[in-house]
């Protein structure tokens, strides 16, 4: 079993939605750091994708900082990924960013925004474990 | 070995039906490249002159360094070839197939037979004769899958098939990238199949083929734009040639862009309909992108190259 669980969506690149699968498993501490990461081989017969995409994956999380590979091991979340407040936040820039490219073009101000994401946040915090 | 199939200028007609035309691709090694088109595109007959099951008209094909009209033994043992209408001795069972393909390749790796076996979940010793039309083609896989051929090639492997056997499928296809080197060439219809398994997709089309590239780079060339006008303009006389079927009806502009570029595409609406208020791209499956290149083909003549 893969230690992050994602139902793909078609339109997007198989990448960016196993990045982000596995973005979401860190800081949701799902993952944690000095966890051992699935081989590439592994995700891709789970996941049913191209092995070069999986490499890909890796490559990507491993320059981003949040996957170590060590040699003749394995590759492992790398410790100290998502540590502080600040990293955890840095994980959400993509798509904070397209929420607020979404927004601008919606004319809304940043007052609406703030406002959207506070309601959404209260009413998941109402159901704890999400 | 840095390209795995190349096809150069390949035609064939029958009679005047132009099956494969002027077609020319190349094939890198280690990686899967999907050939996608309608039913009667050419598919099947492009494969057919790769593996020299047909002649061709003009132009040549090359199957790991070798021109498919020269195809040996040599190199027909590094090849895994399975068709959708695969034609197998129907009276042996999974055990007797495995056993009499066994001796004809050298690299016949019996440990991978065996776990292909029980993945398929294929009973040994049943005729395939009895055997459901999905756990036949599962044979064939497993027949080509067993002496870790270089390049595999599959001809509409999951047409008409369940959700569960496409899955052992891809599974069983999956195997053959653990080896250094390794090619999946796999025709299809069935876009959203394809779309997590291929690094390279072809649209082929009456013949031709109208395009190869990265699944990457097409899905992050293809939006769906949706324009709010101010007002019930009539569409200028000339659009952008990237914009695909342009729809426009009240204070509504939708189109495919066929080269999205943010900041790009907004000059362009900008410029072209002052009016805009609003906005919104949407990324397209693969799917969506071949009915939407499909659409543009029939509605445009055939000689005319919109992309």
């Amino acid at each position: 079993m893969l230690p992050f669980s994602l139902t793909f969506r078609s339109g997007i690149p198989v990448h960016d939605q196993v990045v982000y699968a596995v973005k979401k498993a860190v800081v949701s501490g799902r993952l944690r750091p000095g966890d051992p990461f699935p081989s590439v081989r592994a995700m891709s017969q789970h996941l049913r994708i191209n092995p070069n995409t999986a490499q890909k994956v890796v490559a990507t999380l491993t320059g981003q900082g949040l996957l170590e590979v060590r040699p003749g091991i394995g590759t492992f979340v790398a410790r100290g990924s998502a540590s502080s407040a600040a990293q955890r936040r840095a994980l959400l820039s993509d798509e904070v960013e397209r929420l607020v490219v979404e927004a601008k073009k919606l004319s809304l101000e940043v007052e609406d925004l703030t406002e959207a994401v506070r309601d959404h946040w209260t009413r998941l915090s109402a159901f704890p474990g999400r | 070995m840095d390209t795995a199939i190349e096809t150069d200028r390949l035609t064939r007609h029958f009679g005047k039906v132009e099956a494969v035309n002027d077609l020319t691709l190349s094939v890198p090694d280690g990686g899967v490249f999907a050939l996608i088109g309608p039913n009667g595109a050419g598919k099947t007959t492009t494969i057919k002159l790769l593996m020299n099951l047909l002649q061709p008209t003009s132009g040549r094909s090359v199957l790991l360094g070798t021109p498919s009209r020269r195809l040996d033994p040599a190199t027909l043992r590094r090849v895994g070839y399975v068709s959708e209408n695969q034609e197998l001795p129907l009276w042996m069972t999974v055990r007797q197939l495995a056993a009499f393909c066994q001796p004809l390749y050298p690299t016949w790796d019996r440990a991978l037979a065996d776990e292909l076996r029980r993945g398929f979940d294929l009973p040994p010793d049943r005729p395939l004769r009895v055997l459901s039309r999905g756990m036949r083609m599962k044979a064939a896989l497993l027949c080509s899958l067993a002496y870790r051929p270089r390049v595999l090639v599959l001809d509409e492997p999951f047409a008409g098939l369940d959700p569960l056997i496409r899955e052992d499928l891809v599974e069983g296809m999956l195997r053959l990238t653990e080896q250094e080197h390794w090619t999946v060439f796999i025709s299809s219809n069935d876009v959203d199949e394809v779309e997590p398994l291929a690094d390279q997709v072809g649209f082929i089309n009456n013949g031709r083929l109208r395009l190869a590239e990265p699944v990457s780079a097409l899905l992050g060339r293809f939006r769906q734009i949706e324009v709010t006008l101010d007002s019930d303009d009539p569409l200028p006389a000339s659009l952008p040639p990237a914009w695909l079927l342009p729809e426009a009806g009240s204070r509504l502009l939708r189109f495919v862009d066929s080269a999205w570029n943010e900041p790009e595409t907004d000059r362009q609406i900008r410029r072209l309909f002052p009016t805009s208020r609003q906005v919104s791209s949407t990324p397209m499956s693969l799917k969506a992108i071949f009915v939407a290149l499909a659409r543009t083909w029939r509605s445009t003549a055939v000689s005319k190259e919109v992309l």
